[in-house]
């Protein structure tokens, strides 16, 4: 995987996923920010996420591990956690 | 324009379905169209975003009001929250998954091409219980 660590770009854009939705659903003038500066949220989650893909995917091109994981297993545990963590979040923000 | 939208927004949902089914057919035997398959199916992930991203934003909020005003509201909150969200990480496990089919890894993207199906199929079944959830 030279050149582009896919792995570790996809980790990274799966954690940011997450924590965009918890924080501008939590924090509601990061979430009007967001749409001021991408005229709506979602698509600035959409920018945000998809960039760290190929920006992260770029500059940890050499990494094969991070925090003792390999990138294979980072980028898989970290993408579903990031679905589960996501689901999760809304089922409580509505039950509660 | 709103029905060729949600045309295109369902055909390239079934794409992502489809064709990571044929992918995993042909995975072992690694046929010289397997990359150009896997690139398609990439690019049609990453096009997705365009028709789902204009029936959200235009189109989505009267159903939105629907739904919460009727009895099954936890369809916007909880499955249409989810589904949109869900659906931005979907460019990226395709992307993840023909990388690797491009990178000689093929076996080691099966799970990827895996999790793109049952993603992209729940994705598909979340839209239909939220447009059930508008007629409650």
């Amino acid at each position: 995987m030279a050149k582009f660590n896919f792995y570790l770009g996809a980790a990274a854009s799966a954690w940011l996923l997450a924590i965009l939705v918890i924080v501008s659903e939590l924090i509601s003038p990061f979430k009007t920010f967001l749409a001021n500066v991408f005229t709506h949220h979602w698509i600035g989650k959409a920018v945000i996420v998809h960039l760290a893909f190929v920006v992260f995917g770029f500059l940890l091109q050499n990494k094969k591990s991070i925090l003792n994981f390999s990138d294979e297993k980072a980028a898989w545990y970290s993408t579903i956690a990031s679905l589960i963590a996501i689901f999760l979040f809304f089922v409580i923000e509505f039950v509660k | 324009m709103r029905d060729s939208l949600l045309f295109a927004h369902i055909i390239a949902g079934l794409a992502l379905v489809s064709f990571p089914i044929i992918i995993l057919l042909y995975l072992k035997k690694k046929p010289k169209w397997l990359k150009a398959l896997s690139f398609v199916t990439a690019a049609a992930s990453w096009l997705l975003l365009l028709p789902s991203g204009k029936l959200y934003i235009t189109f989505y909020p009267a159903t939105k009001t629907l739904v919460k005003a009727g009895s099954w509201p936890w369809t916007h909150s909880i499955i249409m929250e989810t589904k949109e969200h869900w659906g931005l990480l979907l460019p990226v496990i395709a992307t993840v998954a023909a990388g690797l089919v491009f990178a000689g890894k093929a076996k080691e993207s099966k799970k990827w091409w895996i999790l793109l199906i049952i993603l992209s199929a729940l994705i598909g079944v979340m839209g239909r219980i939220v447009k059930i959830g508008a007629l409650k």
